[in-house]
């Protein structure tokens, strides 16, 4: 194994070209990632309540649509948006754009779930207390129900963020230069150490994932030592 | 605007072949990976939760490691990487094509890409599997264990006849949800170059501009698989149940 080669490349895959050109590599998968894990968390929170308040007939309308993004692979999606939300509004879409919004759609789609099957997990009682004491149906659900569902559905959010993470990579098929797409770069231009180059990209999302899932073990840790 | 723009007409017949020949590909690739990736899945739970503390924290760190980094980067490691590696006779050997006759009808040695796409795709799904399985086999309550042991069964009978058929039934769910995953991840062979229907339906769409009819038919075809592996996992469940679920 020789690693000279990363040396060589290491400020070009960390964040591609910037300050003079545009910014890319590992800091623009940062980029993606947090933007897009916002947006799902917002968009996952938001359908879950719409999931857990609204009548049968909008839920099963919800459901099926959210089950249209579960089904279908990143990479389709990306596709769509990618070549089709220019044509369709006849405006330019940046690729990093469209990424997110298909990363922020289906990550969304998946955390709904989890939103809903958290606040249906509180039980009964606690709604019923709620409403007793004079608070609205939303008053409850803001005080009351969602705090302790949070804490519960904070394990399916890390999961969901980590797999967020990977598939910002996915962005390497619309030709957004993230650390997947500067890696491949940079093997084809020398052609010489691949599996070093591969490993070390590699590694450097195994290190954001797992910071990723350390740092929400914590959280959660001190959460539950403050609740008690 | 006009929608005829973006709708248009249908795709001419070619195209059509094109796509059905990566559905094809990708289900080929589905057939091959799922039970692979059980099978390895299911081997690596039990090296989890074996005695000697290398094997059990070997395989929990390979595991962290495919879980923890993207598929596609795996998929270029194996694919650029290991052919750096390998030696060229094996390297040749791969690159060749065979054909093997199996009942009379020749089977082709499939391309470098695909074997690759196999590989990457079958250690990355068997990580998520052996999680599932393990997840199952602590869902059999303990005392399960104590009982089988109490009537003198052996370890091994223990486990064949005691844990296994309980943690397949919790897992069953979780278990086919990651089959659902594999054909979804099966897309990412694409960036190898094998040609499933993803790459199938961007090639469509270059040449044609037919922008909707290419990725919607690859998206049905997507859809109907799922739904297929939807509907088995209905059943299955219905006839494996849970035994003993809590009343």
């Amino acid at each position: 194994m020789d690693f000279t080669i990363i040396r060589s490349n290491l400020a070009y895959l960390l964040w591609g070209t910037w300050p003079d050109g545009p910014i890319g590599g590992a800091a623009l998968t940062l980029i993606l990632s947090v933007g897009s894990a916002l947006v799902s968390g917002v968009l996952g929170l938001g359908l879950g309540v719409a999931l857990a308040m609204s009548s049968q007939r909008l839920r099963i309308v919800l459901t099926a649509v959210l089950g249209f993004f579960r089904a279908i692979p990143v990479l389709m999606l990306i596709f769509w948006t990618y070549f089709l939300l220019p044509l369709a509004f006849g405006i330019d879409v940046p690729g990093v754009l469209s990424v997110m919004f298909s990363l922020s759609l289906i990550g969304g789609a998946y955390l709904s779930h989890s939103v809903y099957a958290g606040i249906r997990g509180i039980a009964k009682g606690q709604w019923e207390a709620g409403l007793s004491v004079g608070l609205t149906r939303g008053a409850v659900l803001r005080h009351v129900v969602l705090p302790q569902a949070l804490r519960m559905m904070l394990p399916s959010f890390i999961n969901q963020w980590v797999s967020l993470i990977k598939d910002t990579s996915l962005a390497y098929i619309v030709g957004v230069g993230e650390l997947s797409f500067l890696a491949a770069q940079v093997n084809s231009r020398t052609m010489v150490y691949p599996a070093e180059v591969f490993l070390f990209v590699g590694m450097i999302y195994f290190t954001i994932c797992c910071g990723l899932d350390l740092l929400a073990r914590q959280t959660l840790r001190r959460h539950e030592g403050r609740a008690r | 605007m006009n929608p005829q723009s973006i709708f248009g007409d249908l795709l001419q017949t070619q195209y059509q072949i094109w796509l059905l020949k990566g559905f094809l590909v990708t289900l080929e690739v589905t057939v091959l990976v799922i039970p692979a990736a059980s099978f390895l899945g299911f081997l690596t739970a039990i090296a989890r939760n074996s005695r000697w503390r290398a094997l059990a924290w070997g395989t929990a760190s390979l595991v962290s490691l495919l879980r923890n980094s993207p598929l596609l980067v795996q998929l270029f490691f194996w694919y650029f990487g290991a052919s750096a590696v390998l030696p060229d006779g094996v390297r040749d050997w791969l690159n060749d094509t065979h054909v093997a006759v199996l009942f009379g009808v020749p089977i082709e040695w499939p391309s470098y890409e695909f074997v690759c796409g196999v590989f990457g795709l079958v250690l990355y799904s068997a990580a998520y599997v052996s999680e599932e399985i393990r997840a199952g086999m602590r869902g059999v309550p303990k005392s399960q264990r104590y009982a089988a042991q109490a009537l003198g069964l052996r370890p091994v009978q223990v486990f064949r006849y005691v844990i296994l058929p309980q943690a397949f039934r919790i897992s069953l769910p979780t278990l086919m949800g990651q089959y659902m995953n594999i054909v979804k991840n099966s897309s990412l062979t694409m960036a190898i170059g094998v040609m499933e229907i993803s790459y199938a339906s961007r090639q469509v769409e270059s040449v044609t501009f037919k922008t909707f009819q290419a990725f919607g038919m690859a998206t049905l075809f997507y859809i109907m698989i799922i739904a297929v592996i939807e509907v088995l996992a209905q059943f299955l469940q219905r006839h494996f149940p849970v035994a003993g679920a809590r009343r």
